[in-house]
């Protein structure tokens, strides 16, 4: 019998390491059980996360275990009577989450012990890069990957294969460099931190397979220095891999070498973008570099560089050890293989997803997501972050593709996906992801530097209720420039939040202009607060709590605001026991 | 290296591999505007300006940094790539305070380089700063005495203690530059064989013939009176302008090869259709000569006579009959240099009648506060209301006061009459100096606006009749100043001089990008008191027409010139942006938003630095880096608010500071300045 906790970043917020220990000092030094950890299983909705293993075999999952809950774990692992932690147990509903899914690149995430060679060796690791060092040429290795089909998880969707024959052909003599950008930006996306803190071997193996093929030696992961659990896993793997033999010189007895470091970036949100991630990694200011020349010609000081994403390392061994063509029979006819989301928002259940390509927005949100919580309807979905766009309810049938999702104005992304309810207004969205380019831009090229500054300023206007005629066209125009002239990825899709709420929901912005009215009541300075003097009691609770002194009245009569002075902040009606505080 | 076959703009160029399309089209004289583009050093493709179409590429390239393939098929110019440019413009100039030029010379009519001129004089290089005046006024030592100088009223100066003496200091460049041995004299262009009639000899007709005898045409200017001159001569009184000044410059721009032709009226003397027969182009510049009408009963008694002939008389020599006591009617400078010239003549009494106040009255200041030394008596806040004669002669005028009431559309607080309320003063002579108005008599073909001046293009002065060309304060919104005479002149000449090469002529505002400023801006600026201008006591001046100031002394004006504050921006002349700014014709305003505050800080060695102008094209900082391998500037912020630093005042970075200045040289739009101790 084993206790397994889930000890990903969210399992460790929600309590996993006070569980671990209570378990822990529960079991005292009974040595017929044992406790392990693992990383994260992707049900942020549940975590602590608690499995309970017989032989090998997951016998029971517990969710949301609290430290209090030790005692009845620990008694039913000796007893083999689950009937105390039942309370616990996963519901055959909160199962379909995983049922549901196709796990490739979160293939080990809470299965395995993520600081544990061992273990990531007994689940078939390192298999993979061992036959390809012995057995496989460098074109034979991208031909595999050719037949997979695997495209860059990272957002732009990039055909790997591509990027690794033109690292190859780029020069057969002299360094080359693998990079694995880690530095996963987009706000609300945690993919790459799962697989790394979860899996971390199974990026190196990935790596090493790229290394191979492209003649690197040397790899560098690019992560953020905001993920302390995932470098501190990574360094940890590095030195059991160079313990092992797997990473250093003549790797598995062939006659490739090849070492592997950290870097962490300081997050700068552009640094995700690969030039100016190889600037950020030279020790120069986060700028992206003009292309040509690409990485594969120029890269890391000059030598020739591939960059990949962390999801697509991840996939790389699984293709080798089961051949491309089985990773092809999964997906559409433009988009193979799998994709991991960071299923977020007004969904049910949220967590880390992974689908084969070809389902639909739709099926991932209300069979995965189990629909909208709060008895509300859906409104739209949120693609690929800061770079991507609102696709609408109308629209939730579209079939996750790479072409499919750009032909909405949205794009497949890194993997961040928001779903939000009718009470979300889509200009305050636009303004959001605005307000974070604006913020992140590197600054280096006009087009981004001011353009869009000048989108955030107008989006703030509006959202005010300062928005005036021609607005709404002066904001496409900066869209269209932006994404025409501006240097970088970050600046050429920076419009994309705006083109697409525009493109779905421009009522809204043209409600929020004309009529001075946010339909989601979102935009406060747009609010009026009235107190319903027929529901009123007389409390004086709201009263009590306006921190702006604008309601007044007598104990048990009507309370009234002054509009002059309610600064909309919505704490009344918050406290209102009566919904008297009704909300224009 | 090697050659390869690219074509850009449909030709087809040989071109070396290592070169980007930047370069290789400059060589083959093909532009591509660019910002943050520089030879020496590495491409960074920040400004967006240098885009080019290549065939078969989705996205436009930036020519600074593509290098060309074989085969490549480049266009420079389209509808797509216009956009882009003009979007890139849009978006730095809605963050870029040029400052391009000072107040004084946007707010002069003529836009005449008051900066430029001012730098001269400080310098003591009299010729030279007449040589930048004459760019835009041929008639500078006249001018400089009369002009109501709205560049001096703008000036930046009065925020520190007072404006610059810019009218006046122009006048003296102009006189030492005609007195001395060797003055200006401008470049003349090869003869071009056409002919130019213009009509009128005033400042708007003396200004087009000069810069169109400049330009190579054969000039005739013909005029009424028996001298040139026009209202300079026969409006403005002696004791301002003098007549042996005004003789100069006339004869100087005679002596260039202007035919001047005098007592010849249109309609009486010559016919306005021989005039055009005769001429390849023919500009009216006639003036407004004819008096307004006061409007009140006994307005035809004698003894009643308009200010314009009661000046035009005596500036003819003639001293008229105008008795002890006199009253002028009007506020503006002719009601200034009437009653001033009553006095003159030998008038006791000499009141002026304005229905508004002091505050409201247009004449200059200076003037009102001239005229009251000299003895004159202000009757602000009265109107005539009738003339009362005796035996068909003038002698008295009642007077019904006012007081200001609610603001008219122009802002004025308009004067209403307080019912009831006369007064009566015993007069011999009533001058009306209440506007002028053009005389259209032998222009019967020239269509005239409904104010009765005539249509004249904005753009291009052009009149109705072909090759007809009018300015100056016969056409349009009709009589002003005569700096606004000279800046229509100047742009009447223009489109001439075009008109007879047949070459297209639109003229357009230019852009400039400007900066308001405020008395805190200058709160650290030393205080220089302006030059105090010497003026003959008001006793001595009462019996005569000798001219009243008695000027500068040379060290007075270079100490004057001195104070000029060098608002325009040092690199103007060559800035990159303010010119493809207005080739592209982009509107400045239309992306307006937060802009980073403009403000000069004096920190490393010799730079000095204006956020403000700051465009982020990184050519300093590449610079510092590449060139002076120092490395000492860098960015710092993200977004907008990214800036560049370090901060200058850190001794451990200005040591490092080898004071190369190279920075300072790359600089495209004027924000880093090399200043002198």
């Amino acid at each position: 019998m084993k206790i397994v906790i889930g000890e990903g970043s969210c399992g460790i917020a929600a309590g996993a390491l006070k569980v671990h220990k209570a378990i822990e000092n529960a079991l005292g030094d009974d040595c017929k059980i044992k406790i392990g950890k693992t990383g994260c299983v992707g049900m942020c909705f549940l975590e602590p996360v608690v499995d309970i293993y017989e032989d090998k075999k997951l016998i029971r999952r517990l969710v949301k275990v609290s430290e209090k809950d030790a005692e009845n774990i620990v008694f039913a692992a000796k007893t083999g009577d689950f009937s105390k932690i039942e309370y616990l147990e996963i519901s055959s509903e909160d199962e379909e989450f995983l049922n549901r899914q196709t796990r490739i690149a979160l293939r080990h995430c809470g299965t395995i012990d993520p600081t544990s060679l061992e273990e990531y060796k007994a689940s078939g690791g390192y298999k993979a890069i061992e036959k390809v060092v012995l057995k496989m040429t460098p074109e034979e290795v991208i031909e595999e990957i050719k037949t997979s089909g695997l495209c860059g998880r990272g957002g732009a969707g990039f055909p790997t294969w591509y990027k690794w024959n033109a690292a190859r052909q780029s020069k057969m003599e002299g360094k080359k460099y693998l990079i694995c950008n880690a530095d996963e930006g987009d706000p609300g996306a945690f993919m790459d931190r799962a697989i790394i803190e979860s899996d971390p071997h199974c990026l190196i193996e990935g790596m090493l397979i790229g290394a191979y093929a492209i003649g690197a030696s040397e790899m560098i992961v690019y992560v953020r220095a905001e993920y302390p659990l995932a470098i501190k896993r990574l360094e940890n793997a590095i030195k059991q891999a160079e313990k092992a033999g797997i990473l250093g010189e003549n790797i598995f007895g062939s006659d490739f070498s090849c070492r592997m470091k950290i870097k962490a970036g300081a997050g700068a949100f552009v640094c995700g973008e690969e030039t100016a991630l190889i600037e950020s990694l030279e020790g120069k200011r986060g700028m992206p570099r003009l292309k040509p020349p690409f990485p594969a010609q120029r890269g890391y000081f000059g030598e020739p560089s591939n960059i990949n994403n962390v999801e697509t390392f991840a996939n790389v061994a699984w293709i080798i050890e089961n051949g491309g063509a089985k990773f092809a029979e999964l997906g559409t006819e433009n988009s193979k293989g799998t994709k991991v989301f960071a299923l977020t928002g007004k969904v049910k259940r949220s967590g880390l997803v992974e689908v084969p390509m070809g389902k639909t927005l739709r099926e991932v949100i209300f069979e995965i997501g189990g629909g909208i919580r709060g008895g509300k309807d859906i409104k739209a979905v949120q693609l690929g972050g800061p770079s991507g766009g609102c696709i609408p309810k109308k629209l939730l049938d579209t079939v996750i593709d790479y072409k499919a999702l750009s032909e909405t104005g949205a794009i497949m992304g890194s993997g961040g996906m928001v779903v939000m309810d009718e009470s979300a207004c889509m200009v305050g969205m636009a303004k959001f992801f605005l307000d974070f380019t604006a913020a992140e831009s590197c600054g280096k090229c006009v087009q981004c530097r001011i353009g869009t500054k000048r989108m955030q300023e107008i989006l703030t206007k509006i959202t005010k209720g300062e928005g005036e005629e021609g607005d709404i066209e002066l904001l496409e125009e900066l869209c269209e420039g932006v994404k025409e002239g501006a240097l970088c990825g970050l600046g050429q899709t920076a419009p994309n939040p705006v083109l697409t709420t525009l493109k779905y929901f421009r009522k809204e912005y043209e409600e929020h202009i004309f009529e001075h009215r946010c339909g989601a009541k979102e935009c406060s300075a747009m609010l009026r607060y009235e107190i319903n003097p027929e529901k009123c009691r007389g409390c004086t609770i709201c009263a009590k709590n306006c921190p702006a002194k604008a309601i007044s009245g007598e104990v048990k009569k009507a309370h009234v605001i002054d509009k002059n002075l309610c600064i909309k902040c919505g704490a009344c009606s918050k406290v209102c026991r009566f919904g008297a505080v009704e909300i224009f | 290296m090697e050659k390869i076959k690219i074509t850009i703009n449909g030709r087809e160029i040989f071109a070396e591999s290592e070169k980007s399309l930047l370069e290789i089209a400059a060589e083959n004289g093909i532009e591509i505007p660019n910002l943050c583009y520089n030879k020496k050093l590495k491409p960074f493709g920040a400004c967006g300006l240098c885009v080019v179409e290549a065939k078969g590429a989705q996205k436009l390239l930036r020519a600074c940094s593509t290098f060309p393939k074989d085969g490549m098929v480049i266009k420079t110019e389209s509808e797509r790539i216009k956009k882009a440019r003009k979007f890139a413009l849009e978006l730095i100039m809605s963050d870029h305070t040029g400052d391009c030029k000072g107040p004084c010379s946007l707010n002069c009519p003529a836009h005449t380089d008051v900066q430029g001129y001012l730098k001269q004089i400080s310098l003591g290089n009299y010729s030279k700063a007449v040589e930048i005046i004459k760019e835009k006024i041929p008639l500078p030592a006249s001018v400089g005495r009369i002009c109501p100088h709205p560049c001096e009223t703008n000036c930046r100066r009065k925020f520190v203690e007072e404006p610059l003496s810019i009218a006046y200091l122009k006048a003296f460049a102009a006189d030492k530059d005609l007195s001395s041995n060797a003055p200006f004299v401008p470049k003349k262009a090869e003869p071009t064989g056409k002919k130019v009639s213009v009509i009128g000899g005033g400042p708007a007709g003396l200004t087009a013939a000069y810069y169109l005898c400049l330009s190579g045409h054969e000039v005739t200017v013909f005029d009424s009176m028996p001298e040139m001159g026009g209202m300079l001569r026969y409006g403005i009184p002696e004791y301002r302008l003098p007549k042996k000044v005004l003789e100069k410059e006339i004869s100087f721009i005679k002596n260039l090869g202007v035919l001047m032709k005098n007592n010849l009226s249109i309609g009486k003397d010559i016919s306005f259709d021989e005039i055009r027969k005769n001429s390849d182009a023919v500009l009216i510049a006639v003036g407004a000569w004819k008096a307004g009408k006061i409007g009140c009963v006994g307005e035809e008694l004698s003894g009643v006579i308009s200010g314009i002939e009661f000046l035009r008389e005596v500036n003819s020599g003639k001293i008229p009959e105008i008795g002890k006591n006199v009253a002028v009617v009007g506020g503006g400078n002719t009601a200034m240099d009437a009653c001033r010239t009553a006095i003159r003549c030998g008038a006791e009494n000499v009141y002026v009648i304005y229905r508004r106040t002091r505050a409201e009255a247009p004449a200059e200041d200076s003037e009102i506060e001239e005229a009251i030394e000299e003895g004159v008596t202000f009757r602000f806040l009265t109107n005539p209301a009738e003339i009362i004669g005796e035996n068909g002669k003038v002698k008295a005028v009642k007077l019904q006061i006012m007081e200001l009431g609610e603001a008219d559309s122009s802002g004025r607080r308009k004067p209403v009459p307080v019912e009831g309320k006369f007064e009566t003063i015993a007069v011999d002579t009533v001058i009306s100096a209440i506007g002028q108005k053009f005389d259209a008599v032998g222009f019967d073909s020239v269509e005239l606006t409904s104010r009765g001046t005539i249509s004249a293009g904005k753009n291009d002065c052009r009149t109705n009749l072909e090759g007809v060309f009018a300015a100056g304060d016969s056409t349009n919104k009709g009589a002003s100043i005569a700096i606004e005479a000279i800046a229509e002149a100047n742009l009447a000449a223009k489109a001439i001089d075009a008109y007879l090469s047949d070459i297209p002529f639109d003229f357009f505002e230019p852009y400039y990008s400007k900066k308001s400023v405020s008395e805190k801006d200058f709160s650290e600026t030393p205080k220089i008191p302006r030059e105090k201008m010497t003026f003959r006591n008001p006793e001595e001046r009462k019996g005569n027409f000798d001219e009243v100031i008695l000027g500068f002394t040379e060290e007075q004006a270079k100490k004057e010139a001195k104070r000029c504050l060098e608002c325009g921006c040092h690199d103007f002349k060559d800035c990159r942006l303010i010119r493809y700014a207005n080739l592209r014709q982009i509107e400045p305003e239309k992306f307006k938003g937060e802009k980073h505050r403009a403000f000069s800080e004096r920190k490393l060695v010799s730079i000095e630095r204006d956020q403000g102008k700051c465009i982020l094209c990184n050519l300093c900082v590449r610079t510092c880096g590449e060139e002076a391998k120092k490395g000492i500037l860098g960015l710092v912020g993200r977004g907008f608010e990214t800036v560049i630093k370090p901060e200058f005042i850190d001794p451990a970075v200005t040591d490092f500071c080898r004071n190369c200045k190279k920075c300072a040289e790359v600089c495209p739009t004027g924000a880093l300045k090399i200043f002198e101790k």
